[in-house]
């Protein structure tokens, strides 16, 4: 359990430098938690109660409208952050689900304490405002791949960027975060040697 | 025949299907078009058609056991579940093992021979999650008193308790055969 904090303090310093006594303040917060394969954790119209940091396993946001159509936004997987967060930060009803798609342990920190501690901490919101902003140049690049990149390059750019995916995810929720139907994908599964 | 505590079982269960999900996730759905349609060096089933067989059950067993639970009313965790002579006998007729005997596939769960081999792979995964969303319903329903007829007649209906229990059995079986054509 102590490797998942550790995990989780090295995260928060490479994002923005905290000293050790706000460092260990913030940690003091997290919570182990589990969860197995395909649990919802956030529902549409109900708030993200909580923060996550992922230890194990591979979660999605995604959209679901009224026809069953989904749209796969995000994919975390270990070491990075995860919830609803614009939901999270914005304290609005998530238009979103976030779910596992494999078993998964997390560390998680209540909304409620995070936004206590934000306000108490500069250092600690200084940080926030930099993983955001991290956040939002990685949705910005990725809206680029969506418009620009063919399906073959698409794919190849999400195998350098988690190189193991295609083994631990299954391949429709890939083809669908790609946005990619299910004949092509199968198409660069027989063309490219994994 | 011995009793099991049902939560007991159902974990199990789950964590039975967890393997099928990893084998299938980390192997299976990353093979060529041509190793998954080849067929065994005997002449017997390709990879896809082992999965296209277990498809047809999926597509029999989960509006059926679906619609079992739906029916019945809720009953509490910590309860019993003891397997009939009858449903106990079919599991261990499916269990893979050094002895396998070969069995003649009933009539409409025999394989197609033109496949989509990825779609297959596909539809199979997303059984297992149904079926897995169905284990986390049952917790809350009673698999004893809750009866799925079986695929070959309705004559004989057997306990969800059992069902779930023989058509893991079954996959595991039929994953073993598809793993001789790796």
């Amino acid at each position: 359990m102590e490797t998942a904090y550790t995990k989780l303090k090295d995260m928060l310093l490479a994002v923005h430098p905290l000293t050790e006594e706000e460092c260990i303040t913030f940690l003091s917060i997290w919570k182990p938690f589990t969860a197995k394969r395909k649990e919802i954790l956030t529902v549409i119209g109900e708030e993200e109660r909580y923060l996550y940091f992922v230890e194990e396993g591979v979660q999605r946001v995604f959209y679901m409208d009224e026809q069953d159509r989904e749209a796969t936004l995000i994919f975390t997987y270990a070491p990075s952050f995860g919830g609803v967060l614009d939901a999270l930060m914005l304290q609005q009803p998530s238009r979103y689900f976030y779910e596992t798609l494999t078993p998964s342990k997390f560390l998680r920190t209540t909304n409620t304490e995070l936004q206590t501690m934000i306000q108490s901490m500069p250092n600690l919101a200084l940080l926030i405002n930099k993983g955001l902003s991290n956040a939002l140049a990685g949705v910005l690049e990725r809206q680029v791949e969506l418009q620009c990149f063919t399906s073959e390059q698409k794919f190849v750019k999400l195998l350098q960027r988690s190189p193991h995916i295609l083994q631990l995810v299954p391949h429709k929720y890939l083809a669908n975060y790609l946005g990619i139907d299910a004949t092509n994908f199968s198409k660069l599964i027989n063309k490219i040697k994994i | 025949m011995n009793s099991i505590n049902k939560s007991t079982l159902l974990l199990q269960l789950e964590q039975r299907i967890e393997l099928q999900l990893k084998t299938v996730t980390s192997v299976y759905q990353n093979l060529t078009d041509e190793v998954l349609l080849k067929p065994s060096s005997k002449g017997g089933w390709s990879i896809a058609q082992c999965f296209d067989h277990l498809n047809s059950y999926g597509d029999f067993y989960l509006p059926a056991i679906a619609n079992g639970l739906n029916k019945a009313p809720f009953s509490s965790r910590n309860t019993a579940f003891k397997s009939t002579w009858l449903g106990n006998y079919f599991t261990s007729l499916m269990e893979p093992g050094q002895k396998m005997k070969k069995m003649k596939a009933f009539k409409n769960h025999v394989p197609k021979s033109n496949l989509n081999p990825h779609e297959v792979i596909s539809i199979f995964i997303t059984q297992l999650e149904e079926f897995l969303s169905l284990i986390k319903a049952a917790n809350d329903k009673d698999i004893n008193t809750i009866k799925i007829p079986i695929s070959l007649t309705n004559l004989i209906r057997l306990k969800l308790g059992d069902v779930f229990q023989f058509i893991l059995a079954h996959n595991d079986r039929h994953i073993t055969q598809a793993q001789r054509n790796l």
